[in-house]
């Protein structure tokens, strides 16, 4: 894909090939692009949206933000972009404070909402161009820059027609164009496959890497842990405003280090019964830990598959009915469970990384 | 300097085409003017044969207090207010949907300056209504009205039908980001409108006013706006008139772009 070739091959200096090479982890760790420090964010009158967050972002990666709606992932993004001020803490984008110079931020960044915005009375040309003027971008330039973006977003045939009667994947390519158009070194992208199709979101993904490879750090926010699992080096998990995990999405999984399943309870309610169920649970052999989560306990083992038929002879011995029963290799989604006690909760598009199911065996492994 | 023209040249240049990309919006702002025109003149022709008697008999007539025996002539001011007025008050709504869909955004996270979104945007509601007074005048003059002022006196008409116009687009900036609710800023901007319009000498000659409307147009910044435009419609270059209109529009512009760029300001910064 020739996404961003053109787009950041100013930003592809010797110092980001540099960085991105051998050195790359002892240099970024030295000067991340992000550094945020006990972060907090209230809306009035008492809403704690981000409760003293501290991460960095470093030089050439991708950073992921995964949590679900409400977290604190937006309010994040809008603070590091200069749109919200933060109620306290430290927030610093390429060394320079986001409320001392926003101006300044503003040059570096480029910034893609949950939201497309796009003006939809004008073309998708003319959208473009306006983002030059915007950026200050030399008038002998704009043609240029503008007919590059149109092939890099795939919206040649579209482009001199109103962005009305664009499709919704076509209005986010335009909008993240729009964001791309003065060749950001820090791309921020909130939730960028929201509402997108898999099809859509398959490409946009391709984008969002190659425009990575060309040295663009980039910043993106998502619901959805295969999207996380698949694009970020690395990750922080987000809930209720605080960070409960942060690594590699690798590392992360393999803390967990083993198997997941989840049993529910038909007297899932009854605390007792919970407790006795999750003591016989933990002395099977083979069990590494047993945790509560809100539908029932969550097992951990090493082999999971050996160990489903003594569950369900354990349980069934001591009278105590199995709702479900479910078996996965670890996910986010069981990082996120570890972590939170609950587990993320997307409306659309899946992914079939877990099928639950009554009886033995797994089924099919993520 | 140069980036700062540029920078509000993008903005107006943007709000100009998307007007000319809503051809229902010009159409009606079209169509208005003539409704008014036809209406009026034709249900009021008779305005024009009101005399008011002297004390020591005789009569003054329409002609006497206004110079024109036409109403349409005399009505062609109150045309161009109730246009400029009306939109004006659009104003507002357009920066509103841009916060609603997200557009602001992507102009906030841009090196623009914000004092140019809200100029680019104010300058281009000056201009949108400089071209539809342009209209209207054409008409007026399609119909008869003879312009007493002349070329340089149309000029006049123009700028100042402008520069009443932004300091108009002014108070629907304001009622919008107050609200964030285009209904609202609508109804607001409409329940205001007219009751201003028919309390000015915009439609009657102060003269033939109740008392008490008299005094309420002495104090209605309508009214001096309406005074110059009948001046050189129907007269000519009165000066003392003109340049309380001048003062009445330079006044109210700064009340009102003050407050609005000011609850603008708040709006954008986050």
């Amino acid at each position: 894909m020739n996404l961003c070739g053109r787009i950041v091959e100013k930003a592809e200096t010797d110092e980001t090939l540099y960085q991105r090479g051998v050195f790359a982890d002892r240099m970024s760790r030295a000067d991340p692009i992000v550094r945020v420090e006990d972060l907090v964010k209230v809306y009035e009158p008492n809403v704690r949206a981000v409760d003293g967050i501290s991460f960095h972002v470093d030089r050439g990666e991708i950073f992921g933000f995964l949590g679900p709606n409400g977290a604190g992932k937006t309010t994040t993004i809008k603070v590091l972009t200069t749109l919200l001020r933060k109620t306290s803490g430290k927030a610093v984008v390429d060394g320079i404070d986001v409320e001392r110079d926003p101006g300044a931020i503003r040059r570096i960044i480029g910034y893609a909402a949950q939201e497309v915005g796009v003006d939809e009375d004008l073309t998708g040309t003319e959208n473009l161009r306006l983002q030059c003027r915007f950026y200050h971008i030399p008038s002998v330039e704009i043609d240029g820059r503008v007919r590059d973006l149109v092939k890099t977003v795939d919206l040649e045939e579209a482009a001199d027609r109103p962005a009305r009667t664009y499709s919704g994947g076509m209005r986010k390519r335009l909008d993240l164009g729009m964001a791309l158009i003065h060749r950001p070194k820090l791309l921020f992208l909130d939730e960028p496959t929201t509402g997108l199709d898999p099809q859509n979101r398959r490409a946009l993904w391709d984008y969002i890497q190659s425009l990575n490879d060309s040295g663009t750090t980039i910043f993106l926010t998502t619901q959805y842990m295969e999207e996380a699992d698949r694009l970020a080096d690395r990750l922080c998990i987000i809930d209720h405003g605080r960070i409960v995990a942060e690594g590699t999405p690798a590392t992360l999984k393999a803390e967990i280090g083993a198997d997941v399943i989840e049993v529910s309870l038909k007297a899932n309610g009854n605390a007792d019964v919970r407790e006795r169920a999750k003591g016989l649970l933990a002395v099977l052999p083979g069990v590494r830990e047993v945790r509560d989560y809100e539908d029932g306990l969550a097992v951990y083992s090493q082999s999971g598959s050996t160990l489903l038929p003594q569950i369900v002879r354990a349980l069934d011995g001591a009278g105590t009915e199995i709702e479900r029963l479910s078996l996965s290799v670890p996910s986010l989604d069981d990082v996120f469970l570890r972590h939170t006690g609950h587990k993320l909760r997307v409306e659309q598009v899946k992914p079939a990384s877990r099928t639950p199911y009554m009886g033995f065996g797994p089924r099919r492994r993520a | 300097m140069v980036e700062f023209l540029s920078e509000i040249g993008a903005v107006f240049g943007r709000w100009i085409r998307k007007t000319l990309r809503r051809p229902a919006f010009l159409f009606f702002s079209l169509v208005q003017p003539i409704v008014w025109f036809v209406l009026f003149t034709q249900a009021f022709q008779s305005i024009s044969n009101i005399r008011q008697p002297l004390p020591g008999g005789g009569f003054l007539t329409f002609a006497d207090f206004t110079g024109t025996d036409s109403y349409l002539t005399f009505f062609s001011a109150a045309v161009i207010i109730q246009t400029i007025i009306a939109s004006a008050m659009q104003s507002g709504l357009g920066l509103v949907a841009d916060m609603e869909s997200g557009y602001m955004d992507k102009m906030r996270v841009a090196p623009i300056r914000r004092f140019s979104i809200l100029t680019g945007k104010v300058l281009s509601d000056g201009f949108r209504i400089l071209i539809q007074t342009l209209v209207i005048v054409a008409l007026a003059f399609a119909l008869g009205v003879q312009f007493a002022s002349g070329f340089a006196g149309l000029l006049l008409i123009l700028l100042l039908a402008a520069g009443f116009g932004i300091a108009w687009s002014g108070i629907s900036i304001f009622i919008a980001l107050k609200t964030r609710n285009s209904e609202a800023t609508l109804m607001i901007s409409i329940l205001t409108t007219f009751p201003l319009l028919f309390l000015s000498t915009a439609v009657m000659p102060k003269a033939f006013l109740p008392e008490w409307v008299q005094t309420v147009a002495t104090y209605n910044p309508i009214s001096y706006v309406a005074d110059a435009f009948h001046s050189l419609t129907i007269t000519g270059f009165d000066w003392s008139v003109l340049g309380y209109a001048g003062l009445v529009t330079a006044v109210v512009a700064g009340l009102t772009l003050t407050t609005s760029s000011a609850s603008f300001r708040r709006a954008v910064a986050g």
